[in-house]
């Protein structure tokens, strides 16, 4: 089957603009300052650190090698033209939907504070999502 | 035009490498940069002297110490409890501790009543014991409509006489306490919870319990030199 150019193209540049996101998250949590709660910022700083690791491990870093290995994929699809690597990241992606739809929940629903930068990263997890959805759902007509 | 298709693969894996170590090199840049405002302001910062009716733990004799601008429903507040209850124990003999109410209510609707509440308790003696419950819980009241119910129920649990706890945690007295407290903050430039003064001067929060416990052993050096 040969997949849509607009499907890749897109996918290329949403998973570009989501592991940005997410190294930036990670960088702060290295290297940004100490967290507080302010008038005018909120308590976006709390969620980009402390309650955000697994294992010691910043899920943020997680989500940008999740990104990485996305972008990879496609470049991998641009290179050699191979349509089940588009699959197999059209398929990652759920993992990608999943774990944003729990780490907004956790924002909104636990901590009670909010962080621009991980809404990002679930909209772009979430389109990723749509055009994975998409490209399987291309396949799975064209073979019936 | 270009097209992708017809582009040298070795060139799209090349744009493609050179575009992430460029934007993770920029981006490392961005995220280590403080603001530089609060760094310029942190030097003319000062805390109010302490006062009888301030919340203090530790040695009133100490040569240092530590004042905390605080609210009881920030999350990183909430963050910074277990490091400062170490940090608490273990320097219990060199530090004076002082914990001060700077609700951010604009952000947070229940912060005021929590201050409040805490400094009920400390009219029956049970400042610290509230404080602890207040912040250990913090995810039960913080968003709750009746966050002052609860509050009475944790001094019930602290045996505290709950009729003059309800009574207190409304009283002029109080509001009056918690505003003050407020006030000095803002006139010492607080503007974000935790905010800390290490003898009266604002320092950059710490971003561990070994940052904390380094800052420490410095001015205890210090002190002991002069």
């Amino acid at each position: 089957m040969k997949i849509p150019k607009w499907l890749y193209i897109i996918f290329l540049i949403v998973s570009f603009i989501g592991f940005l996101d997410a190294t930036y998250i990670t960088a702060k949590h290295y290297f940004g300052s100490p967290i507080t709660c302010s008038i005018l910022g909120g308590c976006e700083q709390v969620t980009t650190s402390i309650y955000s690791a697994v294992f010691n491990i910043p899920v943020a870093l997680i989500g940008a090698v999740y990104y990485l290995i996305l972008f990879t994929l496609t470049v991998l699809y641009l290179d050699i033209k191979n349509e089940h690597v588009f699959y197999t990241a059209s398929k990652i992606t759920v993992l990608g939907f999943m774990a944003s739809l729990w780490f907004v929940y956790l924002q909104f629903f636990i901590l009670n504070a909010f962080c621009l930068y991980c809404l990002v990263s679930a909209a772009t997890s979430t389109i990723l999502f749509a055009l994975g959805i998409t490209t399987l759902n291309l396949k799975y007509r064209q073979n019936h | 035009m270009i097209k992708l298709e017809n582009m040298n693969n070795k060139f799209i894996w090349v744009i493609a490498i050179l575009a992430i170590i460029g934007t993770v090199f920029v981006l490392m840049k961005l995220a280590s940069i403080t603001p530089k405002s609060d760094n310029n302001t942190n030097n003319s910062k000062i805390a109010p002297a302490i006062l009888d009716s301030d919340n203090v733990k530790g040695n009133k004799n100490a040569k240092i110490t530590i004042i905390e601008y605080s609210d009881f429903q920030c999350p990183a507040c909430n963050a910074y409890f277990p490091i400062l209850k170490q940090i608490n124990d273990e320097f219990s003999k060199d530090i004076l501790f002082v914990y001060r109410h700077f609700p951010l209510k604009q952000i947070h609707k229940n912060a005021e009543s929590a201050a409040r509440a805490s400094e009920a308790a400390k009219e029956q003696g049970k400042f610290w014991e509230m404080h602890d419950m207040i912040f250990v819980n913090q995810s039960v009241w913080a968003e709750d409509k009746n966050a002052k119910d609860i509050f009475i129920k944790y001094a019930k649990n602290l045996e505290l006489d709950a009729n003059k706890f309800k009574a207190d945690i409304d009283s002029q007295k109080i509001k009056d306490k918690v505003n003050s407290d407020y006030q000095g903050g803002f006139q010492a430039s607080v503007n974000s919870t935790p905010s800390f003064f290490l003898n009266g001067n604002k320092i950059q929060n710490p971003r561990s319990v070994e940052e904390f416990r380094n800052i420490i052993n410095q001015e205890l050096e210090k002190v002991t030199i002069q």
